[in-house]
């Protein structure tokens, strides 16, 4: 994006970190994904696909203290 | 607030008001111009045709764009097959019972949407131009409506620059009642005068009249009483003898 790598510790801290500005920014990034892949004419299905898909990721990352157990082999 | 603004703008129109002096906070708002800035947003702008651009249904195009220029067109796969190769041999993402219920109910997703996605879609298309019709239709109803409006409004804006057509008719009419009273009253006052003069003159003539028999009354009275009773005599004797001597004279003529 606009904001280079070296950049970026300086560009975090300079971000707002009060309730409305992360209530803000977490608006934005809603407002971003639905304008680009749902309030569009002929949306496609991708558009709910990549949050499932997320949601997916995230649900398994957060039950993989329970999978851990039910691995085939205990070294890799 | 509108009403405060009303207020001021009154106060401001007729500044002999004696309570003007109780609307003064009002009339700095009365300075206020509303409707200034360029309006944004309108017309509305139209929404996009297509959302942005995904592959495999999962995976943005953006990323394989960012991709593009180190790899080329296969490092993005590659990189999604190494990713998976390395979670499964180090059981990141762990083979159990369910993988196999997800792969079939995602291959069973994947061929109902490859397979009927298409209409789907057209049908959903469908129920969205339906509603952009009817509100359509709203505004352009709107749009009509007011319209009519202004053209009422300006026939009827016209319409005040003959209102003088009205005007002169109307005084006409009011000149000509004048002129016909005028005239009805100076033809009465004519007869009332006319009937006075009359008036006087028919007494006059009855006056004379009255004073022409009297007097010839008086006149035959006093002649018939100064005739005497001899002089009647005599009158009657002389009367008889002519009418003897014109009736001899008479009895001769038819003789020849």
């Amino acid at each position: 994006m606009e904001v280079k790598l070296g950049e970026l510790p300086s560009w975090i801290l300079m971000r707002n970190f009060t309730p409305s500005g992360i209530v803000g920014a977490f608006q934005r990034g809603y407002d971003r994904y639905y304008n680009k892949y749902i309030n569009v004419r002929k949306g496609s299905i991708s558009g709910i696909n990549m949050v499932l898909a997320a949601y997916v990721v995230f649900s398994y990352c957060i039950s993989y203290k329970e999978l851990k157990h039910e691995r085939r082999r205990k070294y890799h | 607030m509108l009403s405060r603004v009303v207020l001021s703008a009154a106060a401001a129109a007729a500044p002999c008001l004696k309570n003007a002096a109780v609307l003064g906070p009002g009339v700095v708002q009365a300075t206020r111009v509303f409707h200034t800035g360029q309006p944004r947003l309108a017309p509305v702008p139209p929404l996009p045709e297509y959302g942005g651009k995904v592959r495999l249904g999962l995976i943005p195009e953006e990323f394989f764009q960012f991709l593009y220029p180190k790899t080329g067109v296969t490092g993005p796969y590659v990189l999604g097959t190494g990713l998976s190769l390395y979670f499964l041999s180090k059981e990141i993402y762990v083979i159990t019972p369910e993988t196999f219920s997800t792969i079939t109910v995602v291959g069973l997703i994947v061929y109902v949407i490859k397979k009927y996605g298409a209409s789907i879609g057209e049908f959903l298309d469908k129920l969205n131009e339906e509603k952009i019709a009817q509100l359509e239709e709203v505004k352009q109803a709107t749009i009509k409506q007011i319209q009519d409006a202004i053209d009422m409004e300006k026939a009827q804006q016209a319409l005040v620059q003959k209102r003088h057509y009205l005007f002169d008719v109307q005084r006409n009419n009011i000149a000509l009642a004048l002129e016909v009273t005028y005239r009805e009253r100076l033809h009465r006052a004519y007869k009332e005068v006319k009937n006075r003069l009359d008036y006087h003159i028919s007494v006059q003539n009855m006056m004379r009249r009255k004073e022409q028999e009297h007097m010839i009354d008086w006149v035959e009275k006093h002649v018939v009483q100064s005739i005497s009773a001899q002089q009647e005599k005599e009158t009657i004797a002389k009367c008889i003898s002519d009418l003897k001597l014109l009736a001899k004279k008479a009895q001769a003529q038819p003789v020849m």
